[in-house]
């Protein structure tokens, strides 16, 4: 029986100070996953912090995006024979315990995107409420065009199955792959489905929402999201 | 109509000069070919427009405007509208191809950087 290989990409961006703490996290309570780390033009030690782990380490020469890096450690998956990518934060927010129910529907064939979500369960979370409003519109759109409910379409704690990285690996949202990314998967057939997350508070560094971002990103979202649903129906 | 001579002459010339200037930019490799071309063909029709009254005049007509200049105006407003958003649609192509090249160098870099490891003749 042929066993799933499964590559964990980790984005990164200026995290040297939280990234070998979850690399070590990681390789404690998921051995039997690679790890790759891309480093998306970061001005600190991030690059260094992932060789001293012994971990793989792909380093943009600018700054791409969330998307950006994704879409790298996309490609080095599937020309390195991966058939699942989970991509997992660097800060430490998101818990390598949920690696594991994380995957489940995609390794088992049920989905193709795999949502790490935080309000599947009462976790104590409580984003304001400009983030609710907002998270409650994205969720609104994305279920609709997905037909069935997304709770949490910003959550970065993904596993993705082959067919959905040749797909991305040309076409993917540079900066925030997320209710749109979500829309244009969803129209193109893939399965989607979220299971319940742990999201813990960041180790170290900065937002990557910083408040330019926190106004841009709703238009910049909103905009695309609608052009998603617009967009002719493509075959994948 | 005095002053109406003078602005068509202003805007005539003004439009042959840039006509020109755009010449000796792509003369010189300074300026490619294709990006030009929106140039040349608006700075000839302004020049057309700038030299010839009865053309000036039917097209203020025809489109319902009092004043010769304001079609001279709106004609430079339209063009510089059309010159933004083709630019516009431009650098997100080039903003596109950017993204590429560094992710397909950066892997490169990492393939390179991952077969010098492996000593010489080192594969995976």
């Amino acid at each position: 029986m042929r066993v799933n290989r499964v590559l964990v990409v980790i984005p990164c961006h200026d995290e040297d100070e939280s990234l070998g703490h979850t690399l070590a996290e990681i390789r404690r309570l998921a051995p039997d996953v690679d790890l790759l780390v891309v480093d998306d033009g970061s001005t600190d030690r991030t690059a260094e912090v992932a060789r001293a782990a012994r971990v793989p380490v792909i380093r943009h020469p600018i700054n791409l995006g969330v998307g950006g890096a994704l879409q790298t450690g996309f490609r080095h998956a599937l020309s390195h024979g991966y058939d699942v990518a989970v991509q997992l934060d660097a800060d430490g927010q998101h818990d390598p315990a949920d690696l594991e129910a994380v995957l489940a529907p995609v390794l088992a064939g049920r989905a193709d995107v795999s949502i790490g979500s935080r309000y599947l369960r009462p976790t104590g979370y409580r984003a304001p409420l400009s983030r609710r409003i907002g998270m409650l519109m994205f969720s609104a759109i994305t279920g609709a065009a997905a037909r069935q409910p997304i709770a949490d379409t910003t959550s970065g704690y993904r596993a993705y199955a082959r067919g959905v990285m040749e797909i991305c690996q040309h076409d993917l949202p540079q900066d925030f792959p997320d209710a749109p990314l979500l829309i244009a998967l969803a129209r193109r057939g893939f399965r989607l489905c979220e299971v319940p997350v742990t999201m813990r508070e960041r180790r170290a560094g900065k937002s990557f929402y910083t408040l330019g971002k926190s106004l841009y990103y709703p238009y910049k979202n909103l905009l695309a999201s609608v052009m998603a649903m617009l967009q002719r129906s493509p075959t994948r | 109509m005095h002053f109406l001579s003078r602005t068509q002459m202003i805007f005539a010339f003004g439009a042959a000069v840039m006509l020109l200037t755009v010449l000796e930019l792509v003369r010189r490799r300074r300026l490619s070919e294709e990006y030009a071309l929106l140039w040349v063909v608006s700075s000839l029709g302004m020049t057309l427009l700038g030299f010839s009254t009865p053309l000036l005049q039917a097209i203020t007509r025809a489109l319902g405007i009092r004043y010769e200049s304001s079609t001279a105006f709106a004609c430079g407003v339209t063009f510089g509208t059309v010159m933004l958003l083709y630019m516009c649609t431009r650098l997100t192509r080039l903003g596109r191809e950017q993204h590429a090249l560094a992710r397909e160098l950066a892997l490169l870099a990492h393939e390179v950087e991952r077969l010098r490891s492996a000593g010489p003749g080192g594969g995976s």
